[in-house]
């Protein structure tokens, strides 16, 4: 049975039955229309509709766990179109990918099965150099910021 | 030089232990070997023909005396005594046991360096000149923008799984030693109106299908650097091909849309993102350039005579700052090229002995600085004029005083056959052959400037598109066989060499190299270079003087 993982700060740990069961009933974009009250399931390279932002709950289907387009997808859905509902990462979800969905917009992921990864794998960082979606200033300006305080 | 503050020495220590965590993970048996190869290449490890190989990112190739020392100790402690300099600055071990890896990476964080992004389908180790910072005939000093480039893409939340690798260099001088023409994204930096611009070039690469890279935007303000780039990527990361790892490449993008139509699709999507938050300030881009602020140079009155004279009292010391030293900005000092390629050593081998030296050398005669060269070689970018003799001495004990920067001896070859299992064919032996049968000097001085690269496989490590002659390695049956291209160049007006015809057994090698030689010789007009006359006469003297005779 997959497990529905919460990614956002403010939902921490597994979700409940219920949400997992939505998300693993999502409608591919072909068939779902904002009437049906069902979560919309979009593959990696969808481009993105209007229509789609009244979905409760979107799921990005990686292909596999090293394909790099569902991250982009997240990103433009929340960060350029300001989508507001869930966004969940379904199929080859691989937890070491878990710590670049966050940033990049995901709320949950849909893991396909196995224990829930640590929190090192999680988050292995305390903080990161770029923008992301959910912190779109970068890195607290730190780039460039100034002389080193670490001494050769 | 950059150093780092407590953020970026924050990241590399939390990286460490996250591989440590992923290395433990796998070896308990967590990870799958397809999950764990797809971690470990993103920091850059590999598993080869005999033994895992490590490569140890070398920013823009920049080292410190003290990160030399410990690569030196690194290649002592856990590899066999040697490490090798790659086509990308960086510095690969070959030996180091799996188990220990983490531990290697703990001591390079000791140094602020790491392995990151240094393999896998991400974006790669930012190259430039190896001058850069020094050379007299520099505009732009580009390596605090490498360094801005390195932060934002370093771990970067969207593009690190990318379609395919993703290799962007940087020059900011008139000779063009970056090779900014055959990259993912080739950056040329200049001033404008007392302003730092770009001129961006994208689809250029080499592999399987060697492209020369497109104009897509002349003079993108600094300001702009790294939300133009995020632009680039995004449009790569969406529409690049991933069901074909040979077609993958972005230039097989850029080609699929036209460069018109690629750079259309990038300004659409630049102008949703000109003006964010990732926009560079005026004070992020000064404290960066602050970074790389010029060493503490003295005046050296009398600098230059003493080098004249010690010239004039040694003909082979003479024959070595002809070939092997370059103009510096500042007056009183030099650059100087430590080649790897003395007959005999596989080019960009170094043992730990020779690291500690070069360091050393740093030290004493420098400013404690080092670079490594896209030619593999080491260069010292700040020796006082009146201390090359003394370092050429030293330099000369060591085996890395070869007078050969920039000459047909002085060859670009990937590990090849012996140690990589990629490949199709040896190439270190290739390289030692070629050397063997052009080393006389004066011959070798009078065919002048000649990049010989030698790949031994179609992913071009060894850059042999853009050689003046290229070889590359290909099995034929089950036999390795080597096919050679002449009229490619890596500069400014870069070009794809053109195949002379059917390949040829390893050992015909150098003497097929000698007789395209020849033919050079005979047809050259006066200061002509090799590769200007080839662009000239075209390849077809070539193919009928060496298959002729082969016949």
């Amino acid at each position: 049975m997959p497990k529905l993982l919460r990614l956002n700060d403010d939902a921490n740990g597994t979700g409940n039955g219920a949400a997992a069961g939505a998300a693993a009933q999502l409608e591919p974009a072909g068939q779902w229309t904002p009437e049906s009250g069902k979560g919309l399931k979009l593959s990696v390279d969808q481009e993105i509709e209007e229509r789609f932002l009244a979905a409760p709950l979107i799921g990005i289907e990686f292909p596999t766990f090293s394909d790099g387009r569902g991250l982009s997808l997240a990103f433009l859905l929340r960060s350029r179109h300001g989508y507001q509902g869930d966004l969940v990462a379904t199929g080859a979800v691989q937890a070491d990918i878990l710590h670049y969905m966050r940033r990049c917009g995901f709320t949950a992921a849909l893991l396909p099965g196995g224990e829930a990864p640590d929190a090192q794998t999680l988050a292995p960082h305390s903080d990161y150099y770029q923008a992301c979606a959910t912190e779109p200033e970068p890195g607290r300006f730190r780039i460039g910021g100034g002389p080193s305080n670490i001494p050769t | 030089m950059y150093r780092y503050d407590t953020f970026d020495q924050q990241f590399v220590d939390e990286r460490v232990a996250h591989f440590r965590s992923q290395t433990k993970r796998y070896l308990a048996g967590e990870l799958s070997d397809d999950e764990f190869l797809q971690l470990r290449l993103r920091n850059g490890l590999y598993i080869q023909r005999l033994a895992p190989m490590l490569r140890v990112a070398v920013p823009y190739g920049t080292l410190s005396s003290r990160q030399l020392r410990m690569l030196a100790h690194i290649a002592r402690h856990y590899d066999r005594g040697y490490g090798h300099l790659s086509t990308r600055q960086n510095m690969q071990f070959n030996w180091p046991e799996l188990a220990e890896v983490p531990d290697i990476l703990a001591d390079l964080a000791t140094v602020q360096m790491h392995a990151i992004q240094t393999s896998g389908n991400c974006i790669r180790n930012v190259t430039t000149d190896e001058f850069a910072g020094v050379a007299a005939d520099e505009a732009v000093d580009p390596r605090p923008y490498c360094e801005l480039i390195r932060q934002w893409s370093t771990s970067h939340p969207e593009f690190d799984w990318l379609p395919r690798k993703f290799k962007i260099a940087m020059s900011g001088a008139d000779d063009d030693r970056a090779a900014v023409n055959v990259h993912d994204i080739g950056l040329l930096a200049r001033r404008r109106g007392g302003e730092t611009v770009f001129d961006v070039l994208a689809g250029g690469g080499l592999g399987r299908t060697p492209v020369i890279g497109s104009l897509i935007r002349e003079a993108l303000p600094v300001r702009h650097l790294l939300t133009y780039l995020e632009a680039i990527m995004r449009v790569y990361n969406r529409y690049g091909r991933r069901d074909n790892k040979y077609k993958a490449r972005i230039k097989i993008l850029v080609r699929a849309m036209t460069a018109e139509g690629f750079k259309a699709r990038v300004d659409e999507e630049w102008s949703h993102l000109k003006g964010s938050p990732s926009t560079l300030t005026e004070d992020q881009v000064a404290g960066m350039e602050a970074h790389f602020a010029p060493p503490a140079y003295v005046e050296r009155p009398g600098a230059a005579a003493a080098l004249a004279a010690d010239r004039l009292k040694d003909a082979d010391f003479a024959r070595w700052v002809r070939q092997n030293v370059s103009p510096h900005k500042q007056a009183g000092y030099a650059i100087a090229t430590l080649s790897t390629k003395e007959t005999g050593s596989p080019p960009g081998d170094v043992s730990d002995r020779q690291m500690e030296a070069v360091a050393d050398w740093a030290d004493a005669y420098g400013c404690g600085e080092i670079r490594i060269s896209h030619q593999q070689n080491f260069v010292l970018p700040d020796i006082g004029q009146d201390q090359l003799y003394t370092l050429w001495q030293a330099a000369r004990a060591e085996r890395l005083a070869a007078p050969n920067r920039g000459l047909a001896t002085d060859i670009i070859c990937c590990p090849g056959g012996d140690y990589c299992s990629l490949a199709n064919a040896k190439s270190i032996p290739v390289a030692e052959a070629i050397q063997a049968e052009l080393e006389d000097y004066d011959y070798l001085h009078d065919l002048g400037e000649l990049d010989i690269n030698i790949s031994g496989c179609m992913n071009a490590c060894g850059h042999h598109h853009v050689g003046h002659i290229g070889i590359l390695g290909v099995d034929k049956k089950g036999r390795e066989h080597y096919q050679i291209a002449i009229g490619g160049h890596a500069g400014n007006d870069a070009s794809v060499g053109q195949i002379i015809g059917p390949s040829f057994f390893r050992d015909d090698v150098p003497r097929v190299v000698r007789r395209i030689l020849d033919v050079y010789l005979a047809e050259r007009v006066e200061n002509e270079s090799f590769l200007h006359c080839v662009r000239r006469i075209g390849v077809e003297p070539f193919k009928v003087e060496v298959y002729a005779k082969a016949a």
